[in-house]
């Protein structure tokens, strides 16, 4: 935050463009049922890591359908769109957590060796796991789910004053300057989102997410600054404060696999670096935060 | 649906919405009071009618907080008998205003939103709120 050659803006332009390689590869199982003499070569993409999945599951099904042309009207084959999910490491990936926490959350608890890059993803085509997912949805859900998330966040900071007072047309112009890599566009809009009501000049709450492996996300209610001690919060408090108050939560549910509240046994990362834990989250939401205004922290427990 | 119970005694609601623990380790900010189900007891929650949707005797719930809004959902389409053409468009939003993904525990939903003591839910058929 003392580096004279970079401003905060800068920072939210290198976000906008970072991207993560990601090699597909289609299932053994689906590879046996091609029946072309040629089997489909890896597809290889370059994904933005603040965008979701569905938004290239078109690209990725038009890509492998081509194999199984003589099958697609063979009806017990169950080859669709709607079949289509996407694995990591026998994890089914949920398509609604942006492609980079996703990416940070599982590639680096899971696999033991240090390179993820790229990212190899299983792509199933059929035996949707309906138990543990939710089916991809179309370009409208994906927007309706995005617009939903931004709405949340605007509750937490401004009691929804902001987004309630924008135009359909600036909502629609957040959305579609995101599919189509417009950064400059989406700030237009986006920065309103970023400014201060009722005299305060920082956030209501900060929207955040907490991921960890094996349990559902959390998010509490946090605000930016105490103003008893006149206290910026850090990143370390809103971590801690998160950890101790899901324990106490959890302390009186049965059978639960103990949290570990002890912030230094976790590597904290979001958009795939670990900001120092001393950062002012006021700042963090402001300019370390996803397109859906949301700070998606993932928590990965060091190795020993 | 078992786990799905109406809370037909409002004094036992209350006592889930006493006090409770407040202490804040790292001096947070927290304001206002909340449903406070933070010693395991159960989230307890309104459901309300929206966007035509048909209204329910029993509006009063509770749930654990590990329980997800999909789960909630897919009691309500049971509940409500919906047809088939129904059951696809059924919307739970928080604050009138945004439909958490379905795989939200009810209980960070109530740490975040609910209002003097009260979490409110709006279900409907329809995209009431987008």
């Amino acid at each position: 935050m003392g580096n004279a050659s970079m401003d905060d803006g800068d920072i939210t332009r290198e976000l906008w463009q970072s991207r993560i390689p990601i090699c597909f590869i289609l299932s053994d199982d689906d590879m046996s049922k091609v029946n072309r003499s040629e089997l489909p070569e890896p597809l290889y993409l370059m994904l933005s890591r603040h965008l979701y999945f569905p938004c290239f599951i078109e690209k990725i099904f038009r890509y492998y359908s081509t194999y199984y042309k003589e099958n697609l009207a063979d009806t017990t084959n169950h080859l669709s769109i709607h079949n289509l999910w996407l694995e990591y490491e026998s994890i089914p990936l949920k398509w609604h957590y942006p492609i980079g926490v996703l990416y940070d959350l599982y590639t680096s608890s899971l696999t033991s060796s240090t390179c993820h890059l790229p990212w190899q993803i299983i792509v199933h085509l059929s035996q949707f796991p309906e138990n543990e997912l939710i089916r991809f949805p179309d370009r409208e859900s994906i927007e309706a789910y995005y617009m939903s998330t931004l709405k949340e966040a605007d509750a937490l900071k401004h009691k929804g004053q902001i987004i309630g007072d924008m135009q359909k047309r600036d909502h629609k112009q957040l959305w579609n300057s995101l599919l189509q890599d417009k950064y400059e566009t989406f700030w237009n809009i986006n920065m309103k989102l970023m400014s201060y009501t009722d005299n305060l000049l920082y956030f209501r709450y900060i929207p955040y997410r907490i991921y960890l492996l094996d349990r559902p996300y959390l998010q509490k209610l946090f605000a930016p600054y105490d103003s008893e001690h006149d206290r910026w919060m850090t990143l370390n408090d809103l971590v801690q404060y998160s950890l101790n108050h899901e324990l106490h939560c959890e302390h009186f549910a049965n059978g639960k696999k103990m949290l570990n509240t002890n912030v230094n046994d976790y590597q904290v990362i979001i958009h795939g670096v670990q900001p120092p834990l001393h950062t002012p989250v006021q700042w963090l939401s402001e300019y370390f935060s996803y397109p859906d205004n949301f700070l998606h922290i993932c928590l990965v427990e060091k190795r020993t | 649906m078992s786990a799905v119970e109406g809370d037909e005694n409002e004094s036992s609601a209350n006592a889930l919405n006493s006090a409770g623990n407040n202490e804040d380790n790292t001096g947070s900010a927290r304001s206002g009071a909340t449903n406070d189900s933070e010693d395991g007891s159960k989230v307890v929650f309104l459901l309300k009618a929206a966007g035509g949707a048909p209204i329910l005797k029993k509006k009063k719930w509770a749930l654990p907080r590990a329980r997800t809004m999909g789960h909630i959902v897919e009691f309500l389409k049971k509940y409500m008998k919906l047809d088939a053409q129904q059951q696809q468009q059924l919307f739970l939003y928080v604050n009138q205003s945004f439909a958490p993904a379905l795989d939200t525990t009810i209980g960070s939903v109530n740490d975040c939103f609910s209002s003097e003591g009260t979490l409110v839910l709006h279900y409907a058929l329809t995209q009431a709120w987008g």
